[in-house]
């Protein structure tokens, strides 16, 4: 909750051609999610699972009284999960719909601009590359940004 | 969407819902001029702000409209048509704004028709205005000459412009029935004032508010639904310890929660006042179709009820109403010959009470029948005899409300095809409410809605299957069984099917834990399992579950649009102790277990047992002979239509109905045009109406049709007995044929007969004919002529040759001279050599025109000119008698 607030002061004085990203981490890796979309980050303590859904959507949660679904970004990505609970999730509204993106880990808030940019290699997965809104070179890392219409839209 | 849109769509939907029944009002009381002056100013609003945004219909329905509010507000009585015409721009205005509300933006379309009536009537009025005031100005020279037609005139001196505009009748169409204007006397208009004066009183109090919007309310109730489930776990905690010192502050929260819970599910509460709105202008519509006239009353408009609630009533209570109107008051005369006053009333109360809203719809007319109602009960097979006698007429009054009950003599268009009882109840309990009827001969019935407050809580069972929780809403559950040790005696596994066997029933039955897919684990077959069996519409099945946990009132939340695929469940909900649970929707699980096919199945076996069994017949008469049959389900409605109302136009005859025309054919030729009416059956073809004429509505009845005797004659199916009596069924698609030409360009063929020895005549003339697409008949002369002349009725026109011995015989003519053939049936005579002579005398005798044979393009012209000419005169032959 409190780093929800503080993120949106940062997520208020965009300069141009910037944006601010959370650094989130599953299997391992980095990616990128914007903090526009973002609207607090919690730890969900229970979890309940929707029989015959969508195989990535972990189940529904209680967010104060609002009932997200749980998305896990590890299945998403075809990484193993191991336990849900208790695990560190995003709150993030897409389309009118409340969601929870699942993570391991959420780390720095960096400032991702168009000048970092690369092209998203012909050789990724398309499975992995579908969730990725662009791939930004930040020092020596590769930082994918996640494409929340992608991550969220479950119509196939 | 723009701002300054958004919020004129916002502020006009309010405010002109409110504007017709203003205008309603006001036609009745036309001396309260603030009601025209609210409306004119909204009209005005709307055209001046549509204008601004550029929104060109609006703009332009709303300044023709107001033109004419601007006529009526300066003095000029209402009439049914102007007000009529205003409502439709009302109308108009309020589809404009729901489309701009879809899309953002005006719609395509044309309003012409709307605006050339506004438009039309005010140029009527103005230059009535204007003579009126010229007329006034010549005969009247002291007056001073600046009494122009300005609306801004005051209503005094406007009132000669209103007596000139009822003189400037063609500007009005016909529609506007006299008794519609002699219905609002002063006298009457006053009486009823002061009872709508209280309707009003509710409805337009002013109380101060502000707007918000629905989303801020919504999620008011979910944080204060957590805070109610916070509230409760800490109370839980506090009921372990003896901690004094949290106990009261503890104890002020909880009332405070739930002042708090109380106070904003107020505030999602509206006031009955808006379903009001609309009533007034349906019983305006009711008393002119029905020629009854009927005061509305409503009250306690100012009761709240839950706004999702409001909406799933005004179906049922519409309908209600319609129905009062229809069949509870009596017509006009019919009340003053029982001393009644001559107006009708219908009164819509609704009160709160224990925790329930209470509307009743109460009307003085003439009550129910229950002498009427047990006959039908009975002919229905709904009860016995003796079932009857032990009931009381509460318990009678309830078959009212079963599917396919109608008691309505004749059908009408308002109601009583024995739809929509059955339907308001069903919806009525799927809210979770009730509708009772009570009635008190010949002083009226009284229909009573029990509705909850809210339907946002509902009453559901926590069911658990493999260590889940899922919530089944009550409303469908019937029962639970317990299976326990029984579970072998009472599930059965038939043809790998499961089910369960209670009482004498045999309800399909499967495991809830393989409906949502959560494995069958069999281990726990000896734990107490449970059937829980349901009803969806008219099927019952079951689940079997693993136990009922909990029954808990939940606030039901819809599935999310990535999850709405799931058609096993419904929604989701927040339990008490904060979990998320699944509601389980029993009609996917219905559909999921291939219920709604077999509905599907049973209904179709049902239709088609219908076919050889029971149908709904109505039974009329139409000229001489049997009375005719037609199956109900081909009849939209039955309405009385005045014979002065029919119409003769292009060889058809047509009425006026609810704005349309309508052709009407009739049944028989023999029509009595001096009737005053005649019963019309309208059947609804693809794509509009037809009425068929008939001379009087026997009866509705249900019974086997069984065709005996097909019959040769277009007109009918064939023969059947009914109850031990010849019935005739109807051909409808012959008399739609015929609505659709009654004589030219008729797509079925019209018979002709040509009679010739001369078998190169034939030979010659009949191919000509016959790709004229004529059904031709060509016979040879018999010996005995009068053979020959007898056949004449059954075909359209006859060819004869003329050259033919026996058919220039003296004999052959007179009997074609004195033949008595109603229909005129047209006779061409074909002759190698046609004379003067020779063709005088033929026309002499009764034919049409005696053509060469060899001339083969006269003889098809002539032959089509002559059926022309028939089929005419068989349509005004209609009209003389007339």
């Amino acid at each position: 909750m409190s780093a929800a607030v503080a993120l949106q002061t940062v997520s208020d004085v965009p300069t141009a051609g910037e944006e601010s990203y959370f650094t989130v981490f599953a299997g391992g890796e980095a990616f990128g999610l914007s903090v526009l979309h973002t609207q607090t980050i919690f730890r969900i303590t229970s979890v309940t699972p929707i029989p015959l859904g969508p195989i990535d959507i972990v189940g529904l949660v209680n967010l104060r009284g609002k009932i997200v679904t749980a998305v896990s970004l590890r299945r998403r990505l075809g990484i193993p999960v191991d336990e849900v609970q208790n695990s560190l999730a995003i709150g993030i509204e897409h389309k009118g719909e409340n969601f929870a993106l699942i993570v391991d880990e959420v780390g720095d808030v960096l400032t991702l601009d168009a000048s970092m940019k690369v092209q998203i290699p012909a050789h990724f997965d398309p499975a992995r590359s579908r969730f990725m809104a662009g791939l930004y070179k930040v020092g020596n890392l590769l930082i994918p940004a996640l494409n929340i219409g992608a991550l969220f839209d479950f119509s196939n | 969407m723009d701002e300054l849109l958004r919020d004129f769509l916002t502020e006009t939907t309010e405010h002109i819902e409110g504007a017709e029944t203003q205008l309603v009002h006001f036609e009745r009381n036309p001396s309260d001029a603030s009601l025209i002056t609210s409306i004119f100013r909204l009209v005005h609003t709307i055209k001046g702000t549509s204008s601004f945004l550029g929104l060109e219909r609006l703009e332009r329905v709303g300044h023709a409209a107001e033109s004419v509010m601007g006529m009526l507000r300066d003095g000029v009585p209402p009439t049914q048509h102007s007000v009529t015409i205003i409502l439709a721009a009302i109308d108009r205005i309020k589809t404009i704004i729901e489309e701009i509300g879809a899309h953002g933006s005006e719609p395509p379309g044309d309003d012409s028709a709307i605006i050339d009536a506004l438009e039309a009537y005010y140029a009527a009025g103005s230059e009535a205005a204007t003579a009126a005031a010229a007329a006034e100005a010549s005969s009247n020279k002291a007056a001073a000459p600046a009494a122009s037609p300005e609306p801004a005139a005051p209503v005094v001196e406007a009132a000669p412009v209103a007596a000139a505009v009822e003189q400037v009748k063609p500007a009005e169409p016909k529609v506007e029935a006299p008794a519609a204007r002699a219905e609002a006397p002063k006298a009457e208009a006053a009486a009823s004032q002061s009872k709508e004066g209280r309707s009003q009183g509710g409805s337009t109090a002013n109380q101060e508010s502000i707007r918000v919007s629905v989303d801020t309310i919504e999620r008011m109730m979910q944080l204060v639904s957590e805070l109610v489930l916070s509230r409760n776990q800490l109370l839980e905690l506090a009921r372990h310890r003896e901690d004094d010192a949290i106990k009261t502050p503890l104890q002020h929260l909880s009332t405070l929660t739930s002042d708090l819970q109380d106070a904003v599910m107020r505030a999602r509460m509206q006031p009955v006042g808006r379903l009001y709105a609309n009533l007034p202008r349906l019983v305006r519509e009711l008393s002119t179709s029905l020629g009854k006239s009927i005061d509305l009353v409503t009250e306690g408009a100012d009761t709240e009820l839950d706004r999702q609630l409001i909406e799933v009533i005004r179906d049922p209570l519409t309908h209600l109403i319609r129905n009062c109107a229809d069949h509870g008051i009596e017509r006009p005369e019919e009340r003053l010959a029982k001393g009644k006053p001559e107006r009708g009333e219908i009164r819509v109360s609704a009160a709160h009470e224990a925790g329930q809203i209470t509307i009743d719809i109460a009307d003085d007319g003439k009550g129910l029948d229950t002498e009427r109602i047990k006959k039908k009960i009975l002919s229905q097979g709904m009860a016995t005899e003796q079932e009857l006698h032990a009931m009381s007429n509460e318990e009678i009054y309830r078959f009212i409300f079963e599917p396919g009950f109608s008691t309505a003599q004749v059908v009408s268009n308002v109601s009583g095809r024995g739809v929509g009882m059955d339907v308001v109840r069903s919806n009525i309990e799927a809210i979770g409410g009730s509708v009772t009827l009570s009635s008190n001969e010949g002083k009226g019935s009284r229909f009573s809605l029990r509705i909850p407050l809210t339907l946002a809580i509902a009453p559901a069972l926590i069911i658990e299957v493999a260590g889940q929780r899922f919530a089944l809403p009550q409303t469908s559950v019937v029962e639970a069984v317990s299976l326990g040790k029984n579970y072998k005696d009472l599930i059965q596994n038939v043809q790998n099917a499961l089910v369960l066997k209670l009482r004498e029933e045999v309800i399909p039955a499967v495991e809830l834990r393989e409906v949502v897919g959560l494995g069958n684990n069999d281990a726990n077959e000896e734990s107490e399992k449970l059937a829980v069996v349901m009803r969806v519409g008219t099927d019952s099945f079951c689940i079997i579950v693993d136990g009922v946990a909990d029954i808990q009132e939940i606030v039901v939340k819809p599935l999310s649009a990535s999850l709405a695929h799931l058609k096993v469940f419904s929604g989701h909900t927040i339990l008490g102790d904060g979990s998320v649970v699944l509601i389980l929707d029993p009609a996917g699980i219905g559909a999921n277990l291939g219920i709604e096919k077999s509905t599907e199945k049973k209904r179709e076996q049902a239709r088609d047992q219908n076919a050889q069994e029971r149908r709904r017949l109505v039974m009329f008469r139409a000229g001489p002979g049997a009375p005719k049959v037609l199956p109900l389900s081909l009849v939209s409605r039955i309405e009385m239509v005045e014979t002065n109302r029919i119409e003769s136009s292009d060889g058809r005859l047509m009425v006026l109905l609810q704005g349309r025309l309508m052709p009407i054919v009739p049944i028989s030729s023999h029509i009595d045009m001096s009737r005053p009416s005649y019963p019309v059956l309208v059947v609804a073809t693809e794509n509009r109406s037809i009425g068929l004429m008939a001379d009087e509505i026997v009866d509705i009845l249900e019974d086997k049709l069984e065709i005996q005797l097909a019959s040769a004659n277009s007109e009918l199916v064939g023969s059947a007995e009914i109850r031990g009596e010849a019935v005739e069924l109807i051909d409808v698609s012959h008399f739609i044929r015929m609505a659709d030409s009654p004589g030219r360009t008729n797509p079925v063929p019209q018979r002709v007969l040509f009679a010739a020895d001369d078998q190169l005549v034939r030979d010659m003339l009949c191919p000509a004919l016959s790709a004229a697409s004529y059904n031709l008949v060509a016979t040879s002369i018999p010996a005995d002529i009068s053979e020959l002349v007898n056949q004449f009725a059954s075909f359209d026109a006859i060819i004869l040759d003329a050259d033919a011995p026996a058919l220039s015989a003296p004999g052959f003519l007179r009997a074609l001279k004195e033949r008595k053939d109603p229909a005129r049936t047209p006779i061409i005579g074909v002759s190698r050599t046609p004379t003067n002579r020779t063709s005088r005398i033929a026309t002499e005798n009764g034919m049409l025109a005696l053509l060469s044979k060899h001339d083969r393009h006269a003889l098809l012209e002539t032959l089509a000119y002559a059926l022309d000419a028939a089929a005419d005169a068989k349509a005004t032959s209609m009209e003389i008698a007339a």
